[in-house]
């Protein structure tokens, strides 16, 4: 092969890539933009939740079905009282509080067996879906709905498992012990249970950034926005997904991820499934898409729902570093889950699932990142040498970047426009500048920490480092 | 204009327009903080102005107000107001023509706007509201106005009787639902004779156990021999609707089919059981319930532990016994 043979081929190869990266860039957008689209069809045509129904779910409780909040903690000593109590006063007709302590390394247990009075009792088990070693379970007389289960340390799907073990509820809401729910947002996500016909198995909520908020006894007090800009752009990130995808994607029956932070299921159905798998790192996209896979494959007519009023907040990482991390994970995670149930993808089979929602998450999180991250650096330089033409090297660019933009500020005023929960103009158009800035190397960065988490896929690491919290600002 | 210059210019202007349409709702909003306490002074005056004149005292032309401000006040005054003076506000807003909105609402091409309307006339319950709710649920063409409608007339307690609204609805042609068993509770206290009549129907056993289950809430015990005999009933669904009727009604003759049932053959009819022997408190069932703690049935081993917990916890026996 001559030297210019050679140089023909490589030149030809960055063509081809060039290509390769615009068109797979371009058809994330494209599919961002259908979802924006399709979540402002359903916000402008949805019923808003009404006083009608509610009132006579009042009237008769025992209607609403008795729910299990299952909260995880691991270190929590500061904060779990506080969490607890707000839990406890959750509006809702029927609902218990399950803490598993998973093999806190702190007072975590002492401070719940010291604030609520609890005593060491016998409950069974009624589901073995941990791994670890159960150590206590504990009842407080004054508070008959609170119950802690005391185990080893698994890491939260463990935990999670063992809090679902020993709830007798037919619903569980797993969260996070720091998550922070909505006074009656046990009762919005319960709703859609009360229209079922037995094909509901599980509810997904909006969640929202709580960095900049006023917390005042593990309830929010007062709504705000962070000073720093890595939150800020957090919640445009997060409106994006809740407010666009998951409202578009339920809308569809595709929904795919039910956030870890919040999640209401039939626990009958994730009792039926094995619970929580412990050896991934993303496992709450991987139940949703095991149980898409498991009611598909023994052919139940089933429905997961998604409520797209704000249910929960949880705390974002303020910084780049913990950011890293998280990201990183969410990626070795998603490309965990997608290696497990590969048979899934484009298999008729599984239908919608199978056809539609399953390659969207191979073009969002196996071809998008190293594309786009690829295109920023292939494109110019290819128009540069003169093997594009400049003005698509610009196309990339608009479509990239300043499609992303048009996306994020188009979430922002669909979530104005119907949910009105930003706290003022100026927090509005301080959110709008963040949703601008994140394309300007926010948006780059949390590109490579994807590609670092598909690093850690290919090398199986399976370590976890928590999410470094700066706490909740108390007022 | 190549492809690429295309797909610059298209983007350019779909994000100009995005970027603009957000700037100007931030605009509103701002606009809106502004006047907030302008607004807050306008609410203040009118809920004022309403309730001097639901006292006969004279008040300023109420006209300079504009019927949504009104109507929101109206509907914040009402839930204080009871008995004349609610009836006064309600006459004093119809002849504001504070619903004339709501009602041609109520007439919209938009679902959305139909149940919209439906919430707020729920939330007046006028005469006029009641009546139009009452067409909304007849006659509406789309089955969750008819719905909506319908809980808007139950929470007014003014619900056709449960054969009207079952039709209406077009409930017997699905299976029930957690709503359609609210509405069915909310029928009886007004109609318990036809509740009754219902059940003389060629009824599939879901809505049977439904409608057992009403009779529970209909606050007359002249449905009693109805839950009795639902309680032998073959159909294991309706049994346990009749010991939740039972339970719900506390009449002591209960305790006649309460006691028989914790033995029965089904384990959902003995969990049912055991927990309207909770409810009524019958110490007589007891015994029979210490037993339960060995039932093959897990669950119902769990809810026989809580219920002698209950009853008597120094009966509960060391763990372990119970069959796990």
């Amino acid at each position: 092969m001559s030297w210019d043979e050679f140089i023909h081929i490589v030149a030809n190869v960055v063509i081809w890539i060039a290509y390769f990266c615009f068109i797979v860039v371009a058809l994330r957008n494209i599919i961002a933009l259908l979802q924006l689209l399709l979540a402002g069809w359903v916000f402008a045509t949805r019923v808003r939740p009404g006083k009608g129904a509610r009132d006579l779910w009042h009237r008769y409780a025992d209607l609403a079905l008795p729910i299990s909040v299952i909260a995880p903690a691991y270190n929590e000593e500061l904060s779990i009282v506080q969490s607890v109590r707000a839990l406890l006063a959750l509006e809702y007709p029927e609902h218990e509080v399950i803490v598993v302590n998973d093999g806190s390394k702190d007072r975590t247990l002492d401070t719940l067996i010291e604030a609520f009075g609890m005593k060491k009792t016998e409950r069974t088990q009624i589901a073995h879906l941990q791994h670890t070693r159960i150590l206590g379970v504990y009842r407080s007389k004054r508070y008959p709905n609170l119950l802690v289960v005391d185990k080893e340390n698994g890491r939260k799907a463990d935990a999670a498992n063992a809090g679902i073990g020993f709830a007798r509820t037919p619903l569980v809401c797993v969260i996070d012990a720091d998550s922070i729910i909505e006074p009656d947002g046990l009762l919005r996500a319960a709703e859609p249970f009360m229209y079922d016909d037995d094909r509901l198995v599980a509810v997904g909520g909006a969640i929202r950034i709580v960095n900049g908020c006023i917390v005042k006894g593990g309830s929010l007090h007062r709504m705000g926005i962070a000073k720093e800009m890595i939150p800020r752009i957090q919640i445009v990130e997060y409106l994006r997904a809740f407010l666009m995808n998951r409202v578009a994607n339920a809308h569809l029956n595709t929904l795919m991820l039910i956030s870890g932070a919040f999640g209401l299921f039939r626990r009958s159905t994730i009792v039926e499934m094995g619970g929580y798998r412990h050896d991934t790192v993303g496992e709450d996209l991987e139940l949703v898409v095991r149980m898409h896979r498991f009611l598909r494959n023994k052919r139940r007519d089933y429905r997961i729902a998604f409520v797209p009023d704000i249910v929960c907040w949880t705390e974002a990482p303020a910084a780049l570093k913990g950011l890293d991390n998280q990201r990183a994970r969410w990626q070795q995670g998603a490309m965990e889950t997608l290696q497990r149930h590969r048979g899934m993808i484009f298999n008729p089979r599984y239908g919608r699932i199978g056809m539609i929602a399953m390659p969207q998450i191979v073009l969002e999180d196996i071809l998008g990142p190293p594309a786009e991250l690829l295109g920023y650096l292939v494109l110019p330089a290819a128009a540069l040498l003169g093997l594009l033409d400049p003005m698509m090297a610009l196309a990339f660019f608009f479509v990239s970047i300043v499609f992303g933009c048009a996306l994020s500020v188009g979430t922002l005023a669909l979530e104005e426009q119907q949910l009105r929960r930003t706290p003022s103009a100026r927090d509005l158009l301080r959110i709008g500048v963040a949703a601008i800035v994140e394309n300007f190397g926010y948006r780059q960065i949390n590109l490579w920490y994807r590609l670092y988490g598909i690093v850690r896929f290919f090398r199986k690491d399976s370590t976890w480092a928590a999410v470094p919290r700066v706490g909740f600002t108390e007022g | 204009m190549n492809a690429y210059q295309q797909v610059v210019l298209g983007i350019t202007i779909g994000a100009t327009a995005v970027f603009l349409f957000f700037l100007l709702l931030v605009f509103r909003r701002y606009i809106g903080e502004k006047r907030a306490a302008l607004l807050d002074a306008r609410d203040t005056a009118i809920t004022r102005s309403y309730l001097h004149r639901v006292a006969g005292h004279k008040v300023d032309d109420p006209k300079k107000w504009n019927a949504k401000a009104q109507l929101a006040a109206v509907t914040r005054i009402l839930p204080l107001l009871r008995g004349g003076e609610k009836t006064r506000l309600l006459q004093i807003a119809e002849l504001d023509g504070v619903l004339w909105d709501t009602l041609y609402r109520s007439h919209g091409i938009y679902k959305k706007d139909r149940v919209n309307a439906v919430h707020l006339l729920q939330r007046v319950g006028s005469e006029a509201c009641i009546g139009r709710l009452r067409e909304l649920m007849a006659r509406d063409r789309n089955d969750r106005v008819r719905l909506e409608a319908a809980f808007g007339l139950a929470a007014n307690a003014a619900l056709p009787p449960p054969r009207e609204t079952l039709r209406i609805l077009g409930a017997m042609d699905r299976p029930p639902t957690r709503i359609d068993v609210a509405l069915l509770r909310s029928t009886a206290p007004l109609y318990p004779d036809q509740m009754l009549l219902l059940l003389d129907d060629d009824l599939d056993s879901a809505w049977r156990a439904r409608i057992i289950d009403a009779l529970g809430w209909s606050e007359s015990l002249a449905v009693i021999d109805a839950v009795k005999n639902a309680a032998i009933d073959p159909n294991p669904e309706v049994r346990n609707a009749a010991l939740r009727a039972s339970a719900k009604l506390g009449h002591p003759a209960a305790a006649d089919w309460i006691l028989p049932a914790l033995e029965d053959p089904v384990h959902s009819v003995r969990l049912q059981a055991i927990r309207a022997a909770v409810q009524l408190n019958l110490k007589q069932a007891l015994p029979v319930i210490l037993q339960l703690r060995n039932d093959d049935e897990l669950w119902v081993r769990l809810r026989a532990e809580e219920a002698i917990e209950h009853f008597d916890p120094s009966l509960l026996s060391p763990p372990g016994d119970a069959k796990s």
